[in-house]
Formats: structure tokens, C-alpha cells, sequence
């Protein structure tokens, strides 16, 4: 059992076609993804073939991850790099629990390049900084800068102004510690991931380039969730634009405002969602109204969709291509328990085939 | 199906063919004119030159460094859509959708991406499969990696780098090895700034020139048919012409390709200290016929710079337009993306000017290679107007009125009446890339070549001809009627597969469990992980 109309079981060709003429009849339809690499290639270019606007699931979370890599740049490493060659790794702010293992690896390490030698850790704290994990601070003994007043972005913008010899009018918690060492560093790199804020991204990377004046330093970014930064990559080399990006007018547009599924959907712009997610753990959000698409991992029909398939997840049920901030770039994920179930990319395929025959509604 | 182009033009040097003759197609390659048989499709092509689809040995399309450059940049991607066609990024080929189309449209056919990080391979043949229509291929980057540059230190056996380069090449599916700037992205992780052709990198005691020579010879060995690709050190520096001719003067009397040999071109003559070296280098290249180089031609307007020569890249954060760029230490050589304008100032058109010299003055265009090295000296798109640039010396002229003369004055470019003729072109952009890659069966319309084609309709407007080709095949397949893409279809990654030897596979295994604490599975892939049909297609290393 793997695809229902309504809460009726179908076979799964009856609900592929139910979707195709949902699709064709939509004038504005919007995507929310989240698959792997393979997954986003055909949902964007069923996008494209629908005229619809996409982004990821948990596109909020990715706004400003995006926006760091289009308005600011950086200094950026790969994780790998990182493990070999870093002696003072700086964690700033919170680090999301799905990287813990990689800063434990980080942690269990010491650099080899260019020679031999100790690893230091700071964590730099802001007011609503959670502490790092009890094991990871075990092992990484990470001394805490910064301080329990003050917003991470006003933290680092002292230690911006210290690194630099300026004064600064606050006195942060183990500053003096922080200065000397990362002064005194070969290679230190600053891991972050998602901040809240513009303000402490630009402060991050405007500390980065003042270090690099005379010494090297650079950052590991973490992005949130790796599926969603693999959604990312993909959308930019296929459309050349990040999420959040639709094709409404049949060329991609990038507006994070315009294209933003949530505002289309709250505004009554979209007329249908397509949802799609191989997670187990989320379920789509319910919405009276908007006709709903849903490929899922649930193994029962999602209650108001208008159409429900279930499929497989990349990496378990079938192989995939993800992106793993492990290794900092793109990795095939072989499947772990191979099953019947389709992956994303075959439905999209049996979906683009089926509207073919049908004509395409634009706005 | 058969195929008769009727009545054409042909241009073909590589097989000495000229003058009006059919072309005959079957089954995707040229055929000798069938004997009493009669064409299912006829094209006349009356009035139109016929060619081999073009070959672009050097062009950033695709893969993690391209990615990022398109990331830090959506204004340029959406400048280009609401803008007018024929300015310089409006047509930049930024998507890898756009990118297939404009190349086809202008009869380009086979298109090589110059600088994969071995670590990024997956990564980069995900974005080379999902360009339509042409052939791609890569050049694998060696040359700042530690286990290559531990084995230069150690003195490693000729074999063990041979089974290194080779298990290189095979597991990231590369056409051949690029190094670019050796020793020095590595040599910057320890805060060197500066880094010249007998410089060392610190901790590995190592120096450029003998990475480069280490490379080359193993290349060499392996019969892998591309030269050595060699991005030299002190890109863009006044005076850098003196570490291009050291560069040239290590080839030894063995094949070595030189690339954008544009941004070396430079002396410090003049009262900025910013002068024109081409003459100088031009003969060197006459001189020394092992060597090949691609020029890497400068085109006014706003483009972005993207390299892994993260050295050059970071002292160029300083000029970037717009302000922001991206500096990446990554495994082996990282990366910098760096937006620029080049604007027709003194620096402009001295650039601009070192680029045509280098064209106009290198004798033999089985040696000299059509780049912009897209997107850094301008964007591919740009290439109609190149073309004009070298056929046509009264397009010169007229260009030049418009630039800084004082920057002129310090070049030879005003002296030279040389015009390209379509068989020099053809020789250019098709017969001597194929040649240079290794690739037989295109480059030339003889039978048995694939018959990747491009026709386009005679005309005084060479700007217009080579911008909209009246008719383009690949391999047999009609793609693009006057300048506008027919038929999607997806071209394969041309590849070399070296065995590898079990020794090494066993010992990266080895290496990357202890450095990285994760198995090598992390780090190759299968074919299937592309997933699209046939991916790749092998090219024969020379025994
Ligand atoms: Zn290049």
C-alpha cells in the first residue's frame, strides 16, 4: 500500500495521475521539499515544468544561512580540513545537535598538518547560549569567552574590537585567554552555524578578515540541517539561484520575500502544496482549504491531502546523493535496507511523465 | 537515419578539406558518401560554413568553487534576466541549464572544466550532468595536496606517484591533471603570502617548480593524453611574465600546457609600473614547441573571478566589485571566489590588450587556445566578439580608440595586422583541442568522427555568425536551428580509467581512515550515483 486519494487506497499509477491533473490545473502551486540530492533535482525541475515556487521544508531555518553566502562571503573551511590542520577551534554560539558527532571527532582528534601537535577549544557564549554538550565538553574542555549579559552578536563585536586592539567598553569572561591563544594560533577556525541574526554573521566574518590581515584563520559552517544545505547547492547550479526561488514566470525568479510558500500559502496566493519530506518524525501542516500533495514515509494516508504516496528514504530504503558536512561536499549515501518503496525521484519521473498529456495552467 | 548536409562550406584543416562538399551522417558519426544510396533528411547549406563542433579546453562550468561563485552572486544571475541580450553578464551561462544551451548555440560542442578538486568530484559531475546537450570533461587538481606533497618529501618511487596520479584521475573520472599554483594553497594554511616558482612550501621542504616537474613526468608515464595543465605561480602581478618564462623554461623539452597565459603577461615597465610582456612570451612559446598554452582573454565589463588559487584570490578581495567574496581553505587547494569589473582603464586595456598579443603573435594555432578562462577574464558568452576581435584588424582599431592609450602605447598591439582566417579558427577552437585531449573521434569532420557539427550562415557580421549558429548537431542529433536550442538531450563527461593498482587503493584506504577516521567510501562513488543514463564515456590513456 503506497499511495491513497483522500483516505482511499489507489493504486499508486491512480494517484500519480490524480496528482498530474492537480498539478496541471494549479495556477499557483507551491513546493516544500526535503529529499536528497537526486530528489531536489527532479522536484526543482518539475517546478520549473509547473511553473511553481519552491522551497525547503524548513526554509525559515535557511534564510539566513543563505543570506550569509549571498551578501557577505567569507572565510570558509571544509570539516576535513579542519581536523588536520586546526589548533584552536572556536564554537561560537549554539552548534545543532545533529553535528555533535563531528565535534566529538573534532574532539578526539589533534592536528597532523603541518606538524603534530594540541588542539584548544573556546566556546564563545552569548545570554541564550545553551553550555556544549556534557560529553563534548568533556573531551573538548572548551574554555567559555564571552558573557551572560550580552546578545551573541554584541559578544563577538567585542572580541572583533579586542582582536583588534581596540577598547572595549564591556569585560568578557576569560578574554584575556581567548586573545592570547587565538593570537598566538597557527590555524584557528571559528565553527558556527545557524545564528538568529545577520548582525553576528557579518561580526563573525568582519573578524576573520581583520585576523587574516596578518595571520590565517577561517570558519566551519554548519548548516542547520545538511539535507536542506544539499537543497540549496542544487537549486543554485540548476536555476542559479538559492532557495527561495520559483518559476512563476517561467524563468527562475529569487525573491526571498515573493517566493516565500509559507507567506503564499498564509496570503492565498498558492493554490496547491506539494509537500514532500522522506523524514519520519514531521508531518506536513494541516491546512483546510489548500489542496495538498504529500509524498511521505508514513505507511497511512495523510488526513486532508488530497493525495498521499509513500515513499522511501534516500540512503535507506534506495541510494542517494547527499551532502555531508562531514566531508564538506557532496557524498552517495547507499542504501542501508533496501525496500519497494519509491524514492522521490521515481514518482517526480512517473508524475512529469503523466503530465505530459495534460496541458500546463500558468499564473 | 541518414543524414546529407548539402552544398555547405566545409571547414575541416585536420583533413585538409575545403571548399564546397556534402558531410554525411549516420548513426550519430560522419560517413564517406554513401555509394547509390539516397539521404532520409537533406540539409542545404547553401550560403553557410560547416565545421566540427568547437572545443573549449578551459572553462569554469561546474562543481563547488562555480557553485559558490553562483551562490555569493544571485544579483548577477538576476541582473542578467531582466537586462538586454549582448552585455557581458546577461548572457553569463550561470545555471547549468543556461550553460549547455548557450554553449550549443554557438556551435560548441565539447566543454572542459578545468579545476575539480578531487575531493568535490561527486559534486562537480552532479552539476556536469545536469548541463544539456554537450560533452563535458574535467581536469583533476593535484599539486597542494599532502599526500602527494609528503611523497615529494619522502622521495617516493616514480611508481608509487604513478599509482597515486593514476588512482587520482580514475576515482574522480577526470580527462587529465591540472595543478594550479603548486605548493602554494598550502603554503598559505602556514601564512605565506607570497609564492614563486623555487619557493618551498614550509613544512613539506618542497618547491613549486619540483611539484610541477614531479607531475609532469608522471603524466608522462601514465600516457594520459592531455599535458600537464599548469596554472603558474604570480597570477596577475606586474613582472609576472618572468615566472611564465621559468614555467616555460621547466618544460624540459616535454609536453606542458600553460593556462591563461594572459595573466602573466606582465611587466613593470610605464609609469604604473603595469606593462605588456606578450611580444616576450609570444616568442618563447614560438621557440618551444612542447609547449601549449590557452590565453584566458580579458573582456570589459562585470564578471566574477573564480580559482583555486586561494593565494591570488585572497590578495584580490581587495579589488572586489562588488565587496564581497568568498575565501575557502579546503582540502588540497580550496578556492576563492572573487567578483570583479574589469573596466577600460589603464589596467583594462593593458589586460585586454596582453590577451590579443598573445593570440595574434603566437604563430601556431595548433598551440594557442580560445579561452576568457570563463568566467574569470569574461564570460564565455563573450566569444562572438573575440572571434570579430581576431579575424577582423578594423574591429581592433575601433575597439582600441575607446581604451587607455597610454596603456596601448606600452604594448605592440597597434603594430600587429595578423587576421585569424576561419581555418586558423577552426584549427583553434576544434583540431587542436581535440588533439590536445586526446580526443580522435571529434575536433575534425572526417568519417568516423562523431558528428558533433556546427554550421553557420556566412556574413559580414562574424559577431553574429558565431553567436547564433544556423544549425548545430550533436552526435547526429539536430540541437540548434539559427541560434535557438531544438532538441534537449545529455552529453556525457569524457573520462580516462588507468587501472589502479591494489597497493594504492589499499593504502588511501589506509590514509583516510587514520587522518580522517572515515573509510574511503566516503570519499568515491559509484557510476550509478550520477543516475542518469551512461554518465561517463572512457577515452583511451596512450600506451
Ligand atoms: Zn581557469
Amino acid at each position: 500500500m503506497v499511495a491513497w486519494i483522500g483516505s482511499r487506497t489507489v493504486p499508486l499509477p491512480t494517484a500519480i495521475e490524480q496528482a498530474a491533473k492537480l498539478l496541471a490545473k494549479s495556477r499557483c502551486p507551491v513546493f516544500s521539499l526535503d529529499s536528497d540530492i537526486h530528489g531536489c533535482r527532479s522536484l526543482i525541475a518539475l517546478a520549473e515544468q509547473v511553473g511553481a515556487t519552491y522551497d525547503h521544508v524548513n526554509g525559515r531555518d535557511l534564510v539566513h544561512q543563505v543570506a550569509l553566502h549571498t551578501d557577505i562571503g567569507g572565510f570558509f573551511a571544509t570539516a576535513t580540513e579542519v581536523q588536520r590542520r586546526a589548533d584552536v577551534i572556536v564554537v561560537v554560539g549554539d552548534v545543532p545537535a545533529v553535528h555533535h558527532d563531528l565535534l566529538l571527532s573534532l574532539a578526539a582528534t589533534t592536528p597532523d598538518l603541518p606538524r603534530s601537535g594540541k588542539r584548544r577549544w573556546f566556546h564563545i557564549r552569548g545570554k541564550a547560549t545553551l553550555a556544549l554538550s556534557g560529553k563534548l565538553q568533556r573531551r573538548a574542555k572548551a574554555v567559555d569567552a564571552g558573557s551572560s549579559d550580552l546578545p551573541i552578536d554584541a559578544v563577538l563585536g567585542v572580541l572583533r574590537a579586542s582582536l583588534a586592539a581596540r577598547k572595549a567598553s564591556v569585560v568578557l569572561d576569560n578574554i584575556d585567554a581567548f586573545l592570547g591563544t587565538v593570537a598566538n594560533a597557527d590555524f584557528p577556525v571559528f565553527v558556527f552555524s545557524h545564528f538568529g541574526d545577520a548582525a553576528s554573521l557579518t561580526m563573525l566574518q568582519g573578524m576573520l578578515i581583520d585576523i587574516n590581515k596578518k595571520r590565517r584563520a577561517t570558519a566551519l559552517f554548519l548548516p542547520s540541517d545538511d539535507d536542506a544545505w544539499g537543497m540549496v547547492l542544487t537549486s543554485t547550479w540548476m536555476t542559479g539561484f538559492p532557495p527561495r526561488t520559483g518559476f512563476s514566470t517561467g524563468s527562475p525568479v529569487y525573491d526571498p520575500w515573493l517566493c516565500d510558500v509559507d507567506r503564499m500559502i498564509a496570503g492565498e496566493e498558492a493554490d496547491l502544496h506539494l509537500w514532500v519530506s522522506e523524514r519520519d518524525e514531521v508531518d506536513p501542516p494541516r491546512r483546510s482549504g489548500l489542496p495538498t500533495i504529500v509524498l511521505t514515509r508514513s505507511d497511512r494516508p495523510v488526513a486532508g491531502a488530497a493525495v498521499t504516496v509513500r515513499i522511501g528514504k534516500a540512503g535507506l530504503d534506495h541510494d542517494g546523493v547527499v551532502y555531508s558536512s562531514r566531508i564538506g561536499t557532496l557524498r552517495s549515501a547507499v542504501a542501508k535496507a533496501p525496500s519497494d518503496l519509491p524514492s522521490v525521484y521515481v514518482i517526480v519521473e512517473q508524475l512529469q511523465h503523466a503530465l505530459q498529456g495534460e496541458d500546463v495552467a500558468s499564473c | 537515419m541518414l543524414i546529407r548536409l548539402a552544398g555547405g562550406e566545409v571547414i575541416d584543416p585536420v583533413n585538409g578539406l575545403a571548399g564546397k562538399r556534402d558531410v554525411w551522417i549516420k548513426g550519430g558519426i560522419i560517413v564517406e558518401k554513401p555509394v547509390s544510396k539516397r539521404a532520409d533528411k537533406t540539409y542545404d547549406l547553401s550560403g553557410c560554413f560547416v565545421m566540427a563542433g568547437a572545443i573549449d579546453i578551459h572553462s569554469h562550468i561546474g562543481g563547488g568553487n562555480v557553485n559558490t561563485a553562483r551562490l555569493l552572486l544571485p544579483e548577477q544571475h538576476a541582473a542578467h534576466l531582466k537586462r538586454p541580450q549582448h552585455t557581458p553578464l546577461s548572457n553569463a551561462g550561470w545555471s547549468t541549464f543556461r550553460t549547455g544551451c548557450l554553449y550549443a548555440q554557438m556551435g560548441f560542442t565539447t566543454v572542459v572544466e578545468p579545476a575539480m578538486s578531487p575531493s568535490n568530484a561527486l559534486h562537480t559531475h552532479m552539476e556536469l550532468a545536469d548541463i544539456p546537450i554537450i560533452d563535458k570533461a574535467t581536469l583533476t587538481i593535484l599539486g597542494n595536496d599532502d599526500f602527494l606533497l609528503s611523497m615529494i618529501r619522502d622521495n617516493a618511487s616514480s611508481a608509487m606517484i604513478d599509482d597515486y596520479v593514476a588512482w587520482t584521475v580514475s576515482r574522480s573520472r577526470a580527462l587529465g591533471v591540472k595543478v594550479i599554483n603548486a605548493g602554494a594553497s598550502a603554503a598559505f594554511k602556514e601564512n605565506i603570502r607570497t609564492f614563486s616558482f623555487d619557493d618551498v612550501v614550509p613544512s613539506y621542504g618542497v618547491s613549486s617548480r619540483r611539484i610541477v616537474e614531479v607531475l609532469q613526468a608522471s603524466v608522462g608515464r601514465l600516457g594520459i593524453p592531455h599535458p600537464l595543465h599548469v596554472h603558474a605561480n604570480n597570477l596577475g602581478i606586474a613582472g609576472n611574465a618572468a615566472t611564465a618564462a621559468e614555467t616555460i623554461g621547466a618544460s624540459n623539452g616535454r609536453p606542458l600546457h600553460l593556462a591563461h597565459l594572459q595573466f602573466y603577461g606582465y611587466g613593470t615597465e610605464g609609469r604604473r609600473g603595469f606593462s605588456s610582456e606578450a611580444a616576450r612570451l609570444a616568442e618563447l612559446v614560438n621557440g618551444n614547441p612542447d609547449v601549449t598554452i590557452d590565453v584566458g582573454q580579458v573582456m570589459f565589463g562585470q564578471t566574477v573571478t573564480i580559482s583555486a588559487d586561494v593565494i591570488r584570490q585572497y590578495s584580490g578581495m581587495r579589488t572586489a566589485s562588488p565587496k564581497k567574496s568568498v575565501l575557502f581553505d579546503g582540502d588540497g587547494n580550496g578556492g576563492g571566489i572573487v567578483p570583479y569589473r574589469y573596466r577600460q582603464d589603464y589596467y583594462g586595456s593593458l589586460q585586454w590588450a596582453v590577451g590579443l598579443e598573445l593570440f595574434l603573435l603566437i604563430d601556431d594555432p595548433w598551440r594557442v587556445f580560445f579561452t576568457t578562462d570563463h568566467p574569470n577574464g569574461a564570460p564565455f558568452t563573450a566569444y562572438p566578439e573575440l572571434f570579430e576581435l581576431l579575424m577582423r584588424r578594423d574591429a581592433r582599431n575601433a575597439k582600441m580608440a575607446e581604451l587607455d592609450q597610454s596603456a596601448l602605447e606600452l604594448t605592440t598591439l597597434a603594430s600587429i595586422s595578423r587576421e585569424y582566417t576561419l581555418d586558423e579558427v577552426a584549427v583553434m577552437t576544434r583540431g587542436a583541442p581535440a588533439k590536445l585531449l586526446g580526443l580522435d573521434d571529434r575536433g575534425h569532420l572526417g568519417p568516423g568522427a562523431i558528428a558533433d557539427i556546427a554550421v553557420y550562415r556566412k556574413g559580414q557580421d562574424i559577431q553574429k555568425m558565431f553567436r547564433d549558429a544556423a544549425l548545430v548537431f550533436k552526435n547526429g542529433d539536430l540541437v540548434v536551428r539559427d541560434g535557438v536550442v531544438t532538441h534537449y538531450r545529455w552529453g556525457r563527461a569524457l573520462r580516462l580509467n588507468p587501472p589502479s593498482d591494489k597497493g594504492i587503493v589499499k593504502r588511501m584506504q589506509a590514509y583516510h581512515e587514520d587522518r580522517y577516521g572515515l573509510s574511503l567510501d566516503w570519499f568515491t562513488f559509484p557510476d550509478s550515483a550520477i543516475s542518469r543514463e551512461n554518465p561517463f564515456a572512457e577515452v583511451a590513456c596512450r600506451s
